[in-house]
């Protein structure tokens, strides 16, 4: 690890750290002081400490706009979505990248261009599918929609890597009779974990903070997501910067909260060494 | 029994097959086929009182001939795209070098580095409209602190730094995944030839482009096409910073797609369609070519 | 035989009556979406119409959904063409597309018209139908500080009217005395930058041009709007507009103007008082602010300065798709009394186009109002603001040019008349 120490001057490279540091957590560390602050005190002196600081903006925020039952929604919607499309892409993606067969490029060809067909058009079209299946206003219509709007980057990924991964443990694991689905489940996955978990973390984080689907395919209050709980203190009237703050914290603190928490699985996950 | 018998495990059974990739079929014939084959549909007519009327190419035509506004945001899409999309990839591996060499509290800098990825664009964008603001913003406020004065500007309200401006926060938000994920390739990277590198007395920058990113290269060009059909399609952060202003600078196709399909006060779907379909072709044909480019035979060598 | 046959018909004619009844008794469920969840005393208003509905027809639930305003156009125009949508939504008068592509029902049978003003049903009156119910109006008023005037030694007129070149020597002082003059912001909102130069063109064109103008029929190359253009060319390079006027928001320019750091004019509707008259933690103005309305500038060898713009905002209008449409029609007749009227006037603090009684105005803003009342006195209406109007890839030019780039001093004189002929002239 220490192989460029020598080459790399120290100081400059110290600084530049830093920096990066700083311009990366420093808007945080703003917010969550404006979090604290009214919008007088905001606009008056916008980058003062909190104090005194109003942490009943935040008893405010909860209970006026309803956020636990945006969040209870959002967790339903999004850990539903990403369990379904990590399982499905992956198993495309393992018979895509490993078995040679003649539809292989046609049926890759199908899946990938859901990429790149701009959501904003299909949207209008995926709400009369949903219609006829009579899941429009459902929170099971908005995670069904996630699904199939995310699964092709997912099964863009996991092909990728998937295909790297060594041919003699495959062939090993047919030679000790292992069935099509125990090796999907014991090899592909186990040593796919890293690609695996940058799909899962990226899946979460886009679907956590999409709303544009939710918008449009959720229309009662009660089974609204949390992004749409930002939307409501960007009114088109009031412009609450406090209360905006107080907003965007709450809806970054769950995933704050869950980074901070398994930072290190989740890195340790991605880092993971890939088969030598 | 099963067809694996000529080829290794590389082939399998017809069920084996068609039950791994079941799921997905259904989902995009449910869910995206419809949406896709609509759009190709929508794009050939033109809507009026709710009545469709076939149009065939007449859309593509006017919008390829007859609008500005289309090409201006082609210009700026691409823009971004190219610019962005290396500066993204190129920032991510150089970031994670930095953290590779193994500084002092490398790991906390990791997990703030990657706060940024976890905001969602609106709480994004929101924060850098505010430190680009002429008057209060943060950057203004530190040019003026350091007698810089006169470099301050109205970052979102100039038709010549917009665009730029815009670019600068989606790296911000996006540096840190390809931080992440380079380091992660940078880890799994065999130790030996790294050393046998530095025993070449190579400087640091020739081991970087002739070792580190030759060796690099599944992972990079991912990032690479990742990062590029983002930027293609970006629409949240610059609908919530600029809206596609000033002057139509920071207008991207698929901010101009939205425009043409919600705000004009028509119901008119085929024009936006059509932009779509034209816009869709071009990013397949670039990614072809990339890839192409790029990739060569190495897929399953390790 | 015969008995059980009897037995049959009774059986259903029971069967058929306990349904029948049991429909009766069914609970029905009228849905409606909303904009402005964030003006509680439009909230208030509107939940009050429902709960009013709810009382004169049991088993009547109404169901208000609020969107923020992109959101309610995207969720609608997703909804409609395949047949969904609420039975009641909220529509503002530019959106025509509703109406030619038969998404909302004409309302000319449904609705007690006796208690809308005439000029305001107009608005939603195409081909001899009108299609919405109007609820909010409002006029483009020029307000300022009354106490910055005085300071910059400047007295208004009794006419509440400055000339061109008043305005533009009020503007060169206030700048010199580092003051904002116009404080404005076109960071979120697709017209406030056009206020002064719009006003203006109506002032100077009359309102059968200024018509024209809008429609595509009057070229931007005509000498009195070349006029117009340079005059406020010139406001524009005396410093007339803050510096991040690209960037600020309305609700921004709300505070810039009545608390940090202050503005001696800003051009803004009347609905002004949505926000200005609020509590201070909330943004709105010290109570004892000393504001005031001027008329906006007189212009010379003008057609009509006694013109202002009126128009509507807020409206309802009724699904054609829906299934309980009578209903709606009542919700929306609730909507439309006069007591709902004057509740409008008095905790919105804005007009209406619902006729009211005579209202009384005590409170702190009581004075506000009577000034405002005093500016409409002789006054000669243009209906409509351009964004109401324009269309398409005019309305696109104007959002751009007229309200951006031109008061933001980003094009010439020459450049935006040439711009806005590209994008809307039709000759």
């Amino acid at each position: 690890m220490k192989l460029w120490l020598g080459y790399l001057r120290r100081t400059p490279l110290v600084a530049f750290l830093l920096l990066y540091t700083v311009v990366t957590g420093g808007p945080f560390l703003w917010v969550a002081a404006m979090s604290l602050r009214t919008t007088p005190e905001i606009l008056d002196n916008p980058y003062a400490l909190p104090i005194p600081a109003h942490w009943d903006n935040f008893i405010d925020a909860w209970t006026t706009s309803r956020y636990g039952v945006y969040f209870l929604n959002s967790l339903i919607v999004v850990v539903s979505a990403v369990l379904l499309v990590t399982l499905i892409g992956a198993m495309a993606a393992h018979c895509l990248s490993r078995y040679r067969f003649r539809a292989n490029r046609l049926a890759r060809m199908i899946i990938l261009s859901g990429m790149i067909l701009p959501p904003q058009l299909m949207i209008l079209s995926l709400f009369q599918i949903l219609l006829q299946f009579g899941l429009y206003n459902t929170l099971a219509g908005l995670s069904i929609a996630y699904v199939a709007t995310q699964l092709a980057m997912t099964v863009y990924i996991l092909e990728g890597f998937f295909a790297q991964l060594p041919q003699d443990l495959f062939d090993a694991a047919r030679m000790d009779g292992y069935s099509d689905f125990e090796i999907f489940w014991r090899i592909t996955l186990p040593i796919g974990l890293p690609a695996v978990f940058t799909t899962v973390v990226l899946n979460f984080i886009i679907l956590w903070n999409e709303f544009l689907y939710a918008i449009v395919l959720i229309t009662e209050d009660d089974k609204r997501t949390l992004p749409l709980g930002i939307m409501h203190f960007m009114g088109s009237h009031q412009l609450d910067v406090g209360m905006i703050a107080t907003g965007l914290m709450i809806s970054m603190s769950p995933i704050i909260v869950l980074y901070a928490l398994f930072s290190e699985t989740l890195i340790k996950g991605m880092t993971a060494g890939a088969v030598r | 029994m099963s067809a694996s018998s000529g080829e290794g495990s590389r082939g399998a059974s017809r069920t084996a097959i068609a039950t791994f990739l079941a799921p997905a079929l259904v989902v995009y014939a449910g869910f995206t086929l419809y949406p896709v084959l609509r759009t190709f549909y929508n794009s050939v007519h033109l809507f009026k009182e709710r009545t469709q009327e076939f149009v065939g190419l007449r859309n593509f035509l006017d919008i390829l001939t007859q609008d500005p506004v289309f090409w201006k945001a082609v210009g700026n899409t691409a823009t971004f795209t190219i610019v962005g999309t290396i500066a993204d990839v190129l920032g991510g591996l150089l970031l994670a070098l930095c953290l590779f060499v193994g500084p002092p509290l490398s790991r906390p800098m990791r997990v703030i580095w990657f706060t940024p990825v976890l905001m969602s664009y609106v709480v994004v964008g929101i924060i850098w409209v505010w430190l680009y603001d002429y008057d209060w913003g943060l950057i203004n406020v530190i040019l003026r602190w350091l007698g810089l004065g006169a470099f301050e500007q109205s970052w979102l309200g100039d038709p010549r730094t917009a665009l730029w401006a815009v670019l600068v926060t989606h790296l911000w938000k996006w540096l840190g995944f390809n931080m992440i994920v380079c380091l992660a390739a940078l880890h799994a990277l065999p130790g030996e030839v790294l050393g046998a590198a530095e025993l070449d007395n190579c400087g640091w920058f020739a081991k970087l482009v002739y070792v580190i990113i030759p060796m690099l290269r599944p992972t990079l060009i991912n990032l690479l096409v990742l990062s590029f059909i983002g930027k293609m399609m970006l629409f949240d952060l610059v609908w919530i910073m600029t809206g596609g202003g000033p002057l139509w600078s920071t207008e991207t196709v698929s901010t101009y797609v939205y425009k043409r399909a919600f705000d004009w006060n028509t119901f008119d779907l085929g024009y936006p369609s059509a932009i779509a379909v034209l816009w869709s072709v071009m990013i397949v044909l670039f990614v072809a070519v990339m890839t192409r480019l790029l990739r060569s035979r190495d897929r399953l060598e390790f | 035989m015969m008995k059980t046959r009897a037995k049959w018909h009774l059986a259903t004619v029971v069967l058929a009556v306990g349904l029948a009844s049991a429909a009766r008794a069914e609970e029905v469920t009228l849905t409606v979406w909303s904009h402005e969840a964030d003006e509680a005393a439009k909230v208030a208003l509107r939940e009050q119409a429902a709960k009013n509905l709810e009382k004169s027809h049991p088993g009547v639930h109404v169901k208000i959904t609020w969107y923020e305003k992109d959101g309610l156009n995207t969720a609608l125009r997703t909804a409609l063409p395949a047949g969904q949508g609420p039975d009641v939504f909220y529509v503002e008068p530019d959106q025509v597309e509703y109406i030619t592509n038969g998404y909302i029902i004409p309302l000319d049978s449904l609705i007690n018209w006796n208690n809308i003003y005439d000029w305001a049903r107009q608005v939603w009156t195409h081909d001899g139908k009108t299609y919405a119910l109007p609820e909010e109006a409002y006029t483009n008023e020029l307000y300022y500080n009354r106490q910055l005037l005085a300071k910059l030694g400047a007295k208004l007129p009794d006419s509440a009217q400055f000339t061109q070149a008043e305005f533009l020597d009020i503007v060169k002082k206030a700048r010199a005395a580092d003051v904002t003059p116009i404080d404005q912001g076109v960071g979120d909102r697709p017209y406030p930058g056009a206020y002064i130069i719009g006003e203006a063109l109506l002032r100077k064109l009359g309102l059968e041009d200024y018509g024209k103008l809008l429609n595509g029929k009057l070229s931007f190359e005509d000498p009195r709007v070349v006029e117009v253009f340079t005059w406020v060319k010139q406001l524009v390079d005396a410093g007339a507009y803050p510096k991040n006027f690209m960037t600020l928001k309305l609700g921004e320019s709300h505070h810039y103007f009545y608390q940090k750091p202050g503005a001696l004019m800003f051009p803004m509707g009347s609905f002004y008082t949505g926000r200005a008259f609020v509590p201070v933690e909330k943004g709105g103005q010290a109570p004892d602010f000393p504001i005031g309305i001027m008329q906006f500038p007189a212009m010379d060898k003008a057609a009509c300065n006694e013109c202002k713009t009126v128009a509507v905002g807020a409206s309802f209008a009724i699904n054609a798709a829906s299934k309980h449409q009578d209903l709606a029609a009542a919700y929306l007749n609730e909507l439309a009394t006069p007591e709902m009227g004057k509740r409008w006037i008095e905790t919105v603090y804005l007009q209406t186009a619902v006729k009211t009684g005579p209202t009384e105005f005590s409170g702190p803003y009581a004075g506000y109002f009577k000034e405002l009342m005093e500016r409409q006195k002789g006054a000669k209406y243009f209906t409509g603001m351009p964004v109401d109007i324009l269309t398409g890839q005019c309305k696109d030019t104007f959002v751009q040019v007229m309200n951006k780039a031109f008061p933001g001093g980003l094009m010439s004189v020459d450049e935006a008349v040439k711009t806005m002929n590209q994008g809307c002239y039709k000759s």
